[in-house]
């Protein structure tokens, strides 16, 4: 799968552009900093996600004099076009057309295209609180299957359902609330588990590549572990049970898939709190690229891979290193600083000249 | 301030109100109806008084009732003793329109759904309980949406009625009949999938 082409009007800053991507190789967006190298990486994840990958409200996105933001790309899977035009308004619903038709599920759009993102807020996958991690892991199955998607989608549901409820109840509640909360439970202790059980798998495969690509950027043999943990042990249905006066006094679901974690550990030791900054920003890379070669493997086709400003904070030989474990895939890469020597592009666009071209 | 005068612009603000209307809408509507012979706009006036005199909820199913009684109820060709539970009147047009169900209905008017504050006590439970025993219900089918909190409900209510000693059944979920499975989305696929059943020969 890849971008042929790309263009882009009224996105953030972005006034209008348009590119035509290489299919195999690297396309490297250079420019210095705030002038929309991150936007056209955003705009991107947006075609394929219809959400911003930095977690901004859809306003955020439309360029501040403007009404509308419009995104248009064109995708080839194995020889198969897909056009996908995305219009995002400050009123209104925002719709997306997927070969000039309404996308209606999330599948039209993922047959069009997929991407793997990597920016620099992504360390805090590493750094950050389990909630971050969670949200990875999540990705990843959302990417892979639409039907994990729908299993993602379904477990927020019945967790503020179940939160309203618990609000609403008290600590001591009647009978027949109790009866609705075990119908909550239930469907919660069906849909977590299930979530747990994909994410555990997802882990599990994920590991052995995530350590090999670590140790290839590293340059180093240090060992990166991967292991789920659930905030419950054995069936969820019989904890919830045991928990549930917890849950009533707290007015709060303490236990399920929202409160699990992926442990990441270096050389043994708890890779948050334990591993320096350009090990934890490493181990976040591995992490993001094991997926992206899982992703792979599971679709057939390689996702778009874009990493945005990726090399800010690898020194010289890391990035080398890097570069030299990329996968072949179509890659879209954006720096602010010179591209380090070694990183084969098969073109290197300046994004302002992009801008004046277009206009 | 009023884009048109007094009773055009308390027009406007009425149609406005209802559901699926824009202030575009309500607009073309109201001078629509200011253009239309008198009688042909009155009709519309007088449908809506008479809907809101004389349309209640049938003190049986709460489905829609021209007096005590609704339609269904008061037709005795019908089983008494299967009851289909449906959260909206309008379902009960969908399941009619199917032809293969002749019992009678149980309107929940809504479904589970803790966000929004609907608990057991904002739905027709308590009534439909009753009836098992007055009416003497050997089958009650379970025809919720088959949403997350349509699926809450008929799960909450199998738990109730089962103990009760009646034939408690939920409506399968597959896929539409004379379509083709390569248009099917995944999930509904999946749950036909799922639901699959044994072919006899």
């Amino acid at each position: 799968m890849f971008l042929v082409h790309l263009e882009i009007t009224g996105f953030r800053n972005l006034r209008h552009l348009a590119l035509d991507l290489d299919p195999e190789g690297t396309t490297a967006i250079v420019g210095p900093n705030g002038s929309g190298k991150t936007s056209l990486v955003e705009a991107v994840g947006y075609l394929a996600t219809q959400r911003s990958f930095r977690g901004a409200p859809r306003d955020a996105l439309i360029a501040r004099d403007s009404r509308s933001a419009v995104v248009r790309g064109l995708t080839d899977t194995d020889g198969r076009r897909v056009s996908i035009d995305a219009e995002l308004r400050r009123e209104g619903p925002s719709r997306t057309l997927v070969n000039r038709k309404p996308a209606r599920r999330r599948s039209d759009l993922l047959d069009g295209l997929r991407t793997t993102i990597f920016s620099p807020e992504d360390t805090e996958t590493v750094r950050g609180g389990p909630a971050a991690r969670r949200a990875f892991l999540d990705d990843v199955l959302a990417l892979c299957d639409v039907r994990q998607a729908a299993l993602v989608d379904e477990v927020e549901r019945v967790l503020r359902q179940r939160g309203a409820l618990l609000r609403q109840a008290g600590p001591r509640p009647p009978a027949d609330v109790l009866v609705t909360l075990d119908v909550w439970d239930d469907r919660l202790a069906r849909a977590g588990t299930a979530l747990a059980d994909a994410r555990d798998a997802l882990v599990r495969s994920l590991e052995p590549i995530a350590a090999r690509t670590y140790r290839a950027v590293a340059g180093r043999p240090d060992d990166l572990q991967l292991s789920y943990r659930r905030s419950w042990e054995g069936d969820l249905g019989a904890a919830l049970a045991a928990g549930r006066t917890d849950d009533l006094r707290r007015a709060a679901s303490l236990i399920g898939p929202h409160r699990d974690e992926m442990d990441v550990t270096l050389e043994g030791l708890p890779a948050r709190t334990h591993a320096s900054q350009g090990e934890q920003r490493t181990a976040a890379l591995a992490l993001t690229l094991a997926a992206h070669r899982l992703a792979t493997d599971q679709l057939g086709s390689p996702p778009v891979l874009l990493l945005d400003d990726v090399f800010s904070e690898l020194d010289p030989e890391r990035s080398a290193l890097l570069t030299a474990s990329l996968p072949a895939a179509q890659t879209l890469l954006t720096t602010a600083s010179p591209l380090p020597s070694g990183v084969a592009t098969a073109q290197v666009l300046d994004i302002r000249v992009l801008q004046e071209g277009a206009a | 301030m009023p884009a048109f005068s007094g009773p055009l612009q308390a027009l406007v603000d009425e149609l406005g109100r209802l559901p699926g209307v824009g202030p575009k809408s309500a607009q073309r509507i109201a001078f629509y109806l200011l253009k239309v012979p008198g009688p042909d706009a009155l009709r519309l006036a007088d449908a809506i008084t008479a809907v809101k005199e004389r349309m209640t909820l049938c003190t049986r199913c709460f489905n829609v009732a021209e007096g005590e009684l609704c339609a269904i109820c008061l037709d005795d060709r019908r089983d008494s003793t299967v009851v289909c539970v449906v959260e909206d009147p309008r379902d009960i047009v969908a399941v009619e329109k199917t032809g293969e169900f002749a019992g009678r209905y149980h309107v929940l008017q809504g479904a589970l759904n803790p966000i929004e504050g609907v608990g057991p006590d904002q739905l027709r439970v308590r009534e439909l309980l009753a009836r098992v025993d007055a009416e003497g219900l050997t089958e009650i089918i379970l025809c919720t949406n088959p949403n997350l909190e349509g699926e809450a409900t008929a799960m909450y209510l199998a738990r109730l009625l089962n103990p009760l000693g009646l034939t408690v059944t939920r409506i399968a979920s597959g896929l539409p009949v004379g379509g083709d499975l390569e248009y099917a989305d995944e999930l509904t696929l999946g749950r036909a999938l799922e639901g699959r059943r044994t072919v006899e020969a």
